[in-house]
């Protein structure tokens, strides 16, 4: 009926978690290698990581580094060269770099284009759909009307993302290791890991300005400061005829997965049943409760992406 | 032979690039270019652009490197096959699809690949060589090795910016929307559109270089977090020139559509001198570092100040 996915980056998190409302995991963590025991630099875990997932009866992908440089190349081709002999289900790819080396590979693994690999047109997955990709992530800038019209006029699935922060950046560099009090951006140094501790950006407060901005940061990747929530939309998203979701999750409290997964399987049987739409409110607040920030409902319905239009 | 391509963000600017020397310019069209209208030429200035460049034996690039959307594909198409009518011999082009329809729409036309892209390996030369395009442009970042690299791994035309930059900070070109996160701003009317989509990077919002500008980072409760720029400055460079034309980069790019003209004739006037200098067969460019580093001071003023202006339009909108 619908698949719901979510993301775990290395085995701890997909021992501590509850991943049970999920239909599949993508397994590492793209925007950092050098996370800990990150799965998608760490080919000891990556079979432990791929066993368990299997054996819970869920579809596993492997993400690939999404901003691999020229120095990367070498271990990103070893970590492919090792991963497409492992039954993964497919291979979440940002970098369109490495969609050709896959090509040049011949790997028959299906590939998705994860949220970094700029998908905007139909244009370019009927593109990308020659290389291999059988499913895109769109960039979160498109809204739900023109991510409809990808799905309607591609022969590629599309997956909507409809809760967690919203990716708006990634580099190459780690900002929390360039602004630490230690912090020295020596690639011989060994990371102390100080992305344990949330950091955040913030811009305007307490000085008069009516902005309000605040982003999270977690070293290479800026994330909104909300946390997207398409709750309320769950039957819409249902009548454009979306099936695949995505909740994100990386960074958050241990009990954040299982929460989130569990109210939003729940909100989209009951859409895809047609069943009478819940009382969200309560449901709304107890995610609002998880969050620091608040709520928004991203790009969806074509405005700044930090604002909260509800059903309203 | 390598180019100078220069930047015309107004029929003025393009004329006087042109006078001084630049081989290529690039203008970009009403809300498909990535820079705000006042940086952009109606379509009939750009023919009068075009005219203007072929008639002293210059060329054009159209740039559309917005990524449009699914909805303006069509019109996107067709507006490059107008600019192509004008004279246009090419385009600076960021989203792939576009690219591949480009070529076969227009297959005796020039394509870069926009630093839009948002390439970080070689492979990615590779790739949009595969979708047709003829010249890429590499990250201000990256060293004569990664060029080297990135000529032995395809044989798509190597573009460089004519700025520098060290590897610090958050230097994610293509792969940034956090402007269109916080703010938006439209000018519909004089883009004669009834409807935008999305953001900057589709061309009919402004980015607010909200990386450039002052934040707070730190934990929640650090006492005092640091004040901050999320990137440092790129700045004008000189001497990797000569090394890059070896490495078999065939054009130089100035950036600055939206700079004061005065400034864009002055760089176009330094670096002809500078590219006719190595071409000519010189290596060493000392003689010409005391007027970079009066350049350079120049452009970082420029730039702050438009940075400041783009900041106070940002808090002045409404979300």
């Amino acid at each position: 009926m619908f698949e719901l996915s979510t993301e775990a980056c290395n085995i701890k998190e997909l021992r501590e978690g509850d991943y049970s409302a999920y239909d599949a995991v993508y397994l590492g963590d793209y925007s950092c290698p050098e996370y800990p025991n990150n799965f998608t630099s760490n080919l000891e875990q990556l079979q432990a990581g791929l066993d368990l997932v299997k054996s819970r009866g869920q579809k596993c992908y492997l993400r690939l580094y999404a901003v691999p440089s020229n120095h990367d190349l070498p271990w990103v081709e070893d970590l492919i060269d090792a991963a497409i002999k492992m039954p993964f289900d497919a291979f979440e790819v940002h970098n369109l770099g490495l969609l050709r080396m896959l090509k040049k590979k011949g790997s028959t693994i299906p590939v998705h284009l994860g949220v970094f690999g700029n998908l905007y047109t139909h244009e370019t997955a009927k593109t990308l759909k020659d290389y291999g990709v059988t499913r895109v992530c769109p960039n979160p800038e498109l809204s739900l009307k023109e991510i409809a019209y990808i799905a309607e006029n591609t022969p590629i699935d599309t997956l909507v993302p409809v809760h967690g922060k919203i990716p708006l950046v990634i580099s190459e560099t780690c900002f929390i290791v360039e602004h630490s009090e230690d912090g020295c951006n020596n690639p011989d140094e060994p990371c102390n890991y100080q992305c344990a501790s949330e950091h955040w950006l913030k811009r305007g407060r307490n000085d008069g300005s009516h902005t309000d901005w605040s982003l999270k940061d977690t070293g290479r990747m800026t994330l909104s400061g909300k946390d997207l929530c398409m709750l309320e939309h769950a039957r819409t998203l249902v009548d454009m005829g979306f099936n695949s979701f995505y909740v994100q999750s990386k960074g958050e409290g241990k009990d954040y997965v299982g929460k989130v997964g569990r109210i939003y399987r729940d909100a989209l049987q009951k859409a895809f049943a047609g069943e009478a739409e819940p009382d969200y409110a309560p449901l709304v607040a107890s995610l609002d409760a998880l969050t620091r920030e608040g709520l928004c409902n991203g790009y969806y319905f074509e405005s700044a992406g930090q604002r909260y239009f509800g059903r309203s | 032979m390598a180019q100078l391509l220069a930047p015309g963000g107004s029929v003025e600017m393009a004329c006087t690039a042109v006078d001084e020397g630049a081989d290529i310019i690039y203008v970009g069209p009403l809300g498909l270019s990535r820079r705000p209208y006042e940086s952009e030429l109606t379509d009939a200035e750009i023919r009068e652009v075009t005219a203007y460049a072929t008639d002293h034996g210059r060329e054009v690039r159209v740039v559309l490197n917005t990524y449009p959307s699914p909805f303006e594909m069509d019109n996107f198409l067709a507006k490059a096959k107008t600019f192509a009518d004008y004279g246009v011999q090419g385009f600076v082009v960021t989203d792939g699809g576009a690219i591949r329809a480009l070529r076969k729409m227009i297959p005796d036309t020039f394509i870069h690949v926009s630093i839009g892209s948002g390439i970080s390996n070689s492979y990615d030369a590779d790739f949009y060589r595969s979708l047709g395009a003829d010249v890429i442009i590499l990250p201000y970042r990256w060293d004569i090795a990664e060029i080297a690299q990135t000529r032995q791994t395809s044989d798509i035309g190597l573009e460089v910016f004519l700025f520098e930059t060290v590897q610090t900070g958050k230097i994610c070109p293509g792969k940034c929307i956090m402007s269109s996160y916080l703010r938006f701003r439209e000018w519909l009317e004089i883009e004669q559109r009834e409807h935008s989509y999305g953001s900057a990077n589709r061309g009919a919002k402004e980015c607010y270089r909200v990386c450039q500008a002052t934040w707070e980072f730190g934990t929640p409760d650090s006492p005092q977090p640091v004040e901050i720029k999320l990137r440092r400055d790129a700045r004008l460079m000189l001497e990797q020139i000569p090394y890059f034309i070896n490495e078999g980069v065939t054009c130089f790019k100035l950036s600055g559509r939206e700079r004061p003209l005065a400034m864009i004739r002055d760089l176009v006037r330094f670096y002809r001198k500078v590219l006719d200098t190595v071409q000519n067969g010189e290596q060493n460019l000392d003689q010409y570092v005391d007027e970079l580093a009066e350049l350079r001071g120049r452009w970082v003023r420029e730039k702050s100040k438009r940075v400041d202006t783009l900041m106070d339009r940002a808090n002045s909108y409404a979300v």
